[in-house]
């Protein structure tokens, strides 16, 4: 988190950072200062005392008549720093106490106001992403994604409209691909919608994975909306997905697991603390179900949600952290997404996450135009698109790396440290470890490789 | 009517009749379409559909249940996009 600290050091140091003709730096004013990362582009600032306009008036009121010193014995200076998000609460607190001139400390929201928000047109197309994932260097690397089932956990996919869109084959693993009992269906063949979009985005970075259709949110209850399914649906699909990593063979073991979905509000779920609770419960069978299957060897990335602060979905219902339940699993990759231009879209849900404090995990692109699928010049948008768009970059990798080799932990690790970090800290709520950076993995895997060679 | 989850821990080959049996479930309180399904098989440990009502008898947070666990949710859930 940005903030800003007021200090009030001693009269001559605030008459230098007072005086337009002395260069002053942070550090001079507040070095040291404990769990503070200084900004040290950012010069310090004085700042005029508020004092009452009439002698008696009260020392401490801003609600009435005043006058503002310059004076250096009554002036404070202004820094700006950044403090761990997981840290804010008890720096904070103990700052004042182990520092005498520090007056208080002050948050530095943000202000811009063109965060990416739906509705908003695409931020470039997806070529862009293609470039900003290093897709030739990748292939170049053998990093293709061929051989590698990745499965799609959404709607169902159109692979003649994902063909047509991208203008290749699609490789859709029939074998593989599985059906809730209530919905019937050829893999491959429904109608065009959001798991048509996740499918392509996939494809970006991974354009040789062998798609693994599980159309789950196609499965229907009694008064559900055009596309829900029930999370019960969804662990019958990852038991099914389990059988198909067992059937590998480990020397090639390999499975990617995008999904773009989640739950949006606490009315059909149990309370946290309620032992069958869903959201906050890391014993509820469907995150154990995902802790196992990782566990077993696949990489499951789940989209952080769409409930950011700037612009949230108008179906978020959770009162706070809204990522909830298996988008917030510790074996799980919680996505973020940001534009092709490297900001953060402002429906991105920032964390901390309920069942692990630290998501996201990264954040990768969206709102670009990208499929279509999701109607005529429409950006292919949501964390939706950016959890498959990361998806891809995973199963590219997988084509040379099985889940033997490079454990999904060890993965998740690389991809988390080798992320283009956004803050001065490390990880932060907004972006998480930072933004893909498909070059800092390719060079840690060949870091890698010769160390094994 | 409103379903719920719960678990059990049987050993293999586990099936949905071995399973209703150690519960002591009735057939109209139990998905059978949905079956058994494996949550983690290291574990032995399933996980099966029931009524709100066969939840509540047999699962373990009441205290007096069969069951491994449960009753748990089972929520509706959405695809992510486009943000509305």
């Amino acid at each position: 988190m940005r903030v800003l600290i007021q200090l009030r050091p001693s009269p001559d140091l605030v008459a230098a950072v007072a005086d337009p003709s002395v260069s002053s730096m942070a550090s001079d004013v507040a070095d040291g200062l404990p769990g503070v990362v200084l900004d040290q582009s950012y010069a310090p600032v004085a700042v005029p005392r508020p004092m009452p306009a009439s002698p008696g008036g009260d020392p401490l009121s801003l609600n009435q008549p005043l006058i503002f010193s310059m004076a250096p014995q009554d002036a404070s200076v202004v820094v700006r720093g950044e403090i761990a998000d997981d840290e804010v609460t008890s720096r904070i607190a103990l700052l004042p106490a182990t520092r005498r001139d520090v007056v208080a400390v002050y948050a530095d929201p943000a202000i811009e106001t063109t965060l990416t928000c739906a509705g908003d047109p695409a931020v470039g197309d997806w070529h862009d992403v293609e470039r900003l994932l290093r897709v030739p260097d990748l292939t170049s690397e053998g990093l293709d994604g061929s051989g590698v089932p990745l499965a799609v956990i959404d709607t169902g996919i159109n692979a003649a409209y994902v063909k047509a869109a991208r203008g290749h084959d699609v490789t859709v693993d029939h074998e593989r691909s599985w059906n809730p009992a209530s919905v019937s269906g050829t893999p491959g063949d429904f109608p065009v919608d959001h798991g048509t979009m996740c499918a392509f985005d996939a494809l970006i970075a991974a354009p040789k994975a062998s798609l693994v259709d599980v159309p789950v949110l196609l499965s229907r209850r009694q008064g559900g909306s055009t596309l829900d399914g029930l999370l019960s649906d969804a662990i019958a699909a990852y038991a099914h997905l389990r059988e198909v990593l067992d059937a590998q063979p480990a020397e090639s073991r390999a499975l990617v697991v995008t999904n773009s979905w989640g739950s949006f509000s606490p009315r059909w779920d149990f309370p946290p603390g309620h032992p069958g609770n869903y959201s906050d419960n890391p014993a509820h069978p469907f995150n154990l179900i995902v802790g196992s299957l990782a566990e077993a060897g696949a990489d499951i990335l789940f989209a952080a949600g769409n409930c950011g602060t700037q612009c949230r979905d108008s179906r978020c219902a959770f009162p706070d952290r809204p990522i909830v339940g298996a988008n917030s699993h510790p074996r799980a990759l919680s996505i973020g997404g940001i534009d092709t231009a490297g900001t953060r879209v402002g429906y991105s849900s920032q964390g901390p996450g309920r069942l692990t404090a630290r998501k996201p995990d990264v954040c990768a692109y969206t709102h670009f135009a990208g499929s279509g699928a999701l109607g005529d010049g429409e950006p292919d948008s949501g964390t939706s698109a950016a959890c498959p768009v990361a998806a891809g970059l995973v199963a590219a990798v997988r084509s040379r790396w099985p889940a033997t080799v490079l454990p999904p932990a060890q993965l998740r690790t690389l991809l988390r440290r080798t992320a283009d970090d956004r803050s001065a800290v490390g990880y932060d709520h907004d972006y998480g470890y930072g933004v893909v950076d498909a070059a800092g993995i390719i060079a840690a895997l060949r870091r890698r490789a010769a160390k094994a060679a | 009517m409103a379903e719920v989850l719960i678990t059990v821990r049987l050993p293999a080959p586990a099936t949905l009749e071995a399973a209703m049996r150690r519960l002591d479930l009735a057939e109209d309180e139990v998905d059978t379409a949905y079956g058994l399904v494996p949550v983690d098989p290291d574990r032995d440990l399933y996980v099966l559909r029931v009524t709100e009502d066969a939840g509540r008898r047999v699962g373990d947070s009441g205290g007096a249940g069969v069951a491994d666990g449960g009753p748990y949710s089972d929520p509706p859930i959405e695809p992510y996009g486009p943000p509305r």
